[in-house]
C-alpha cells in the first residue's frame, strides 16, 4: 500500500530525512519509535505534502499513486490521513462545516454525490460518540479551546469520517491520560481492516499495548535504523535508543 | 455649502414650532454653525458626501414597514414606516414602549431631562436627526426587570425618500434587555437612525446594530450608549456597504466598573463604502472595554474605521483593547483604519492595533490535509475570520440568522473573483 524508497527531505536547507525506506502493506500496523528530532513528524509532513518540506530524493507511492507528485488535498483524497501531533485551532470554522467539506471533497473526487446534511450529521454523531466527544464539539470552532486530549480525539473522529487507506498517527497518545488513551486506541482498532494500514508514531510502549503493531521500526537521524516485531518496542522501552546509535555507527 | 443642508437650516425655525420632540431645538442650535463637511473635515476625511449634498429626496414618504421573522427568535418588533412607529399592543412585564408623543406630559418632561446627555453634539447627522425627527421611540425597562424577549427595531430604506428614525432607551438599575436594531433595503435615498441608551447601574444591555442597507442608499447611523456603575454592554455591529454608509458609535463609561464588549463586522464589495467611527470615553476608574472590529473588503470597495478610546486622567485601572483586522480580497479594495488610544491616566492596561490580516498558512495546510482544496480552504478561513465574532453572540438564533446573511453576501463576494 505504501512504498517509501530512499526518501530524502530537508527543511530550511537542513537535511532531515536521509534515505528512508519503508514498506507498509494493507491491513498492517507499523509503529515508528525514535528519539526526539529524529524526523518522525517530518516524515508525516513530507508524505502529506506540507509546504517548506523539500523532497530531494527518493519516492513514495500510495498504491499506484506517486504521492510526491500531487497536491496536499489530492493526497488526502487518495486516502492518506495524518493525525497531527499538534492539531491546529481554527476559530470561526466549525468542526461540522470543516468535516462536511472534507468528506464531500473526497466523495466528489471519487465521483460520488455529496452527502445530505442529515446523512452526514448521523455519521458525525456516530464518530463523536465513538471517541467520546460531546456532540456540541461539532458546532465549535475546529479545535478551538479544546484540551490536548480533545484535540487528539477530534483527529481520530476526522479519521473515522474520512475512511482513509493509510493513517499516520503522530504521537496521538502524547498528553493523554490512560482513559483517553484507551478511547483513542479503541477508535483506532475499530477502524482496522484488511484494506487499511496504520503507521503509529509513538514514544511509549503503553499505546502499543492497546494498538498491537505488526512491525516496529526505529527512526533515528532521518532513517529507519532498525525494524522488528512487537518485541522491539519492549526492548526500546527498557533500554532507550542509545544502544542503537552505537550499533548503527559500528 | 450643500443646498440640502441650507434648506434644512432655513426651515429650522418652522420645524421647531411644530416639532413634537424635545430635541428639535437642540438640533437647530447645533446646526446653526454647522458647515457641510468636506474632505478637509477630520470626521469625514475618507467619506465624501458629495453624492448627497444636492439631493432632493422626498420628505414624509412612507412605506409599509416589514420585517421578516427571524427563525427561532421570539422578538417584539417595533417598525418604522418612514414617519411613524408601529408597535405591538403588548409587551413583556417590566418593559414599556411608546412613542414620545404618546406619553403623558409628566412622563415627557421626565424623559426629556434624561434625553439630552447621551448623544454627543458633534455629529452633524445627529443634529439633523434632532431637528427633523417626527417622533421618538421610547423604550423604558424597569429596574431589575430580567426580560427575555428581545425588542427589534426595524427601519428599512425607502426609495427616493429621506427619513429620520430615533430611538431612546433607558435600562434601569439591575435590569436586563436585548435590543436589535436592523436596517435593510436599497435604492436612492437617505436614512438616519439614531439610538441612545442609558444603561443604569448593574444593568445589562445586549445590543445589535445591523446596518445592512446597500445599493445607492445613503445611511447614517448613530448608537450612543452611556454606562452606569457595573453596567454591562455586549454589542455586535454589522455593516454592509452602500453608496454611503456611516455609523458613529459612542460609549461613555460614566461610572466605574462598567464593561463594554463590542464587536463589529463589515463585508464590502463592488464600489461600496462603509465608514465606522467609534469613540469610547473612559472618564472614571475601573472600566473595561474590549472592541474587535473585523472586515473583509473586495472589488474596489472601501472601508473606513476610526476608533478612539479616550482614557481620562481619573480613569485609573482601565482595561482597554481595540483591534481592527482586515482582509482585502482584491488589489483595489481599500481600508483606511485608525485605531487610537489616548491615555491620560498612568495605571491602565491597554492595547490596540490594526492589521491587514494574512491567512494562517498552517490552518490552510491543515484544511488541505483533509482533502479541502486550497481555494476552498481560503474561503472557509476568510469566513471564519468574521464568523468568529458571530460565534460570540449570546443569542444563538440571532447569530444563526446573521451567519446565513453574512454567508450569502460572502458567497456573492467570492463569485466575482473566480
Ligand atoms: N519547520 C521547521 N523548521 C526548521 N527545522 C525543523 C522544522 N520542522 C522540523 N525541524 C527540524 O527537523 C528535525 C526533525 O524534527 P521532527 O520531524 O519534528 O522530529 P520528531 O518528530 O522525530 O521529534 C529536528 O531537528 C527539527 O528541529
Ligand atoms: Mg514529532
Amino acid at each position: 500500500m505504501l512504498s517509501i524508497k530512499n526518501l530524502q527531505a530537508s527543511v530550511e536547507d537542513k537535511q532531515i530525512l536521509k534515505g528512508l525506506n519503508l514498506e507498509v502493506k494493507a491491513g498492517e500496523v507499523h509503529a515508528i519509535m525514535g528519539p526526539n528530532g529524529a524526523g518522525k513528524s517530518t516524515l508525516g509532513y513530507v508524505l502529506s505534502g506540507r509546504e517548506g518540506y523539500e523532497v530531494n530524493g527518493g519516492e513514495a507511492l500510495l498504491g499506484e499513486t506517486d504521492l510526491l507528485d500531487i497536491e496536499v488535498e489530492e493526497r488526502a483524497r487518495e486516502g492518506l490521513f495524518l493525525a497531527f501531533q499538534y492539531p491546529v485551532e481554527i476559530p470561526g470554522v466549525s468542526n461540522m462545516e470543516f468535516m462536511k467539506a472534507a468528506v464531500d471533497a473526497k466523495r466528489e473526487a471519487a465521483g460520488e454525490d455529496a452527502l445530505s446534511s442529515k446523512e452526514f450529521l448521523q455519521r458525525a454523531k456516530a464518530a463523536c460518540k465513538q471517541v467520546n466527544l460531546p456532540l456540541e464539539f461539532l458546532k465549535r470552532g475546529v479545535n478551538e479551546g479544546f484540551s490536548g486530549g480533545e484535540k487528539k480525539r477530534n483527529e481520530i473522529m476526522q479519521m473515522m469520517l474520512l475512511e482513509p487507506k493509510l493513517c499516520i498517527l503522530d504521537e496521538t497518545d502524547s498528553g493523554l491520560d490512560i482513559d483517553a488513551l484507551q478511547v483513542v486506541a479503541e477508535g483506532v482498532n475499530s477502524q482496522r481492516s484488511d484494506d487499511r494500514a496504520f503507521i503509529v508514531v509513538t514514544h511509549y510502549q503503553r499505546l502499543l499495548d492497546y494498538i498491537k503493531p505488526d512491525f516496529v521500526h526505529v527512526l533515528a537521524d532521518g532513517k529507519i535504523v532498525k525494524s522488528g516485531g512487537p518485541e522491539l518496542a519492549l526492548e526500546l522501552e527498557a533500554q532507550g535508543y542509545a544502544w542503537l546509535d552505537n550499533g548503527a555507527e559500528a | 455649502m450643500s443646498v440640502w443642508l441650507q434648506t434644512l437650516k432655513e426651515g429650522a425655525k418652522a420645524r421647531i414650532d411644530d416639532a413634537r420632540t424635545p430635541v428639535a431645538e437642540r438640533g437647530a442650535q447645533l446646526l446653526k454653525d454647522a458647515v457641510w463637511p468636506t474632505r478637509k473635515t477630520e470626521a469625514w476625511k475618507y467619506t465624501s458626501l458629495h453624492t448627497l449634498s444636492d439631493t432632493d429626496f422626498a420628505v414624509g414618504k412612507t412605506a409599509r414597514a416589514n420585517a421578516q421573522t427571524i427563525e427561532g427568535l421570539d422578538s417584539s418588533d417595533l417598525l418604522f414606516d418612514g414617519v411613524r412607529w408601529h408597535l405591538p399592543d403588548q409587551f413583556e412585564a417590566g418593559v414599556k414602549v411608546a412613542t414620545f408623543s404618546n406619553l403623558s406630559p409628566l412622563e415627557q418632561s421626565e424623559i426629556a431631562a434624561d434625553m439630552m446627555p447621551v448623544k454627543p453634539g458633534r455629529h452633524l447627522f445627529g443634529a439633523i436627526n434632532d431637528l427633523m425627527v417626527q417622533d421618538i421611540l421610547v423604550i423604558d425597562v424597569e429596574a431589575d426587570a430580567a426580560t427575555t424577549r428581545p425588542l427589534r427595531v426595524v427601519m428599512n430604506a425607502i426609495e427616493g425618500a429621506v427619513q429620520h428614525g430615533r430611538v431612546w432607551v433607558r435600562v434601569a438599575k439591575g435590569a436586563k434587555v436585548e435590543i436589535i436594531e436592523q436596517a435593510e433595503g436599497e435604492g436612492q435615498g437617505l436614512s438616519t437612525l439614531i439610538s441612545e441608551y442609558l444603561v443604569g447601574d448593574h444593568a445589562k444591555l445586549c445590543h445589535s446594530r445591523f446596518q445592512l442597507v446597500g445599493g445607492e442608499h445613503h445611511a447614517v447611523g448613530g448608537c450612543h450608549i452611556k454606562l452606569g456603575e457595573f453596567a454591562r454592554l455586549r454589542s455586535t455591529l454589522v455593516g454592509f456597504g452602500s453608496q454611503m454608509s456611516r455609523l458613529d458609535v459612542d460609549v461613555e463609561h460614566a461610572a466605574s466598573h462598567a464593561l463594554a464588549e463590542m464587536d463589529a463586522i463589515y463585508l464590502l464589495q463592488g464600489d461600496e463604502l462603509f465608514d465606522l467611527h467609534s469613540t469610547i470615553e473612559h472618564a472614571v476608574p475601573n472600566g473595561t472595554t474590549d472592541e474587535n472590529v473585523r472586515g473583509i473588503v473586495t472589488d474596489s470597495a472601501k472601508a473606513v474605521f476610526n476608533g478612539r478610546i479616550h482614557i481620562h486622567r481619573d480613569a485609573q485601572k482601565t482595561l482597554a483593547e481595540l483591534n481592527n483586522r482586515n482582509l482585502l480580497l482584491s488589489d483595489s479594495a481599500r481600508v483606511s483604519t485608525k485605531p487610537e488610544l489616548e491615555i491620560y491616566a498612568d495605571d491602565v492596561k491597554c492595547a490596540h492595533g490594526a492589521t491587514v490580516a494574512e491567512l494562517d498558512e498552517e490552518a490552510i495546510y491543515y484544511l488541505q490535509s483533509r482533502g479541502i482544496s486550497e481555494r476552498d480552504a481560503k474561503v472557509m478561513l476568510n469566513f471564519g475570520f468574521i464568523n468568529e465574532l458571530v460565534d460570540k453572540m449570546p443569542n444563538e438564533a440571532l447569530g444563526d440568522w446573521l451567519r446565513s446573511k453574512l454567508k450569502a453576501r460572502f458567497e456573492s463576494m467570492n463569485k466575482v473573483d473566480a
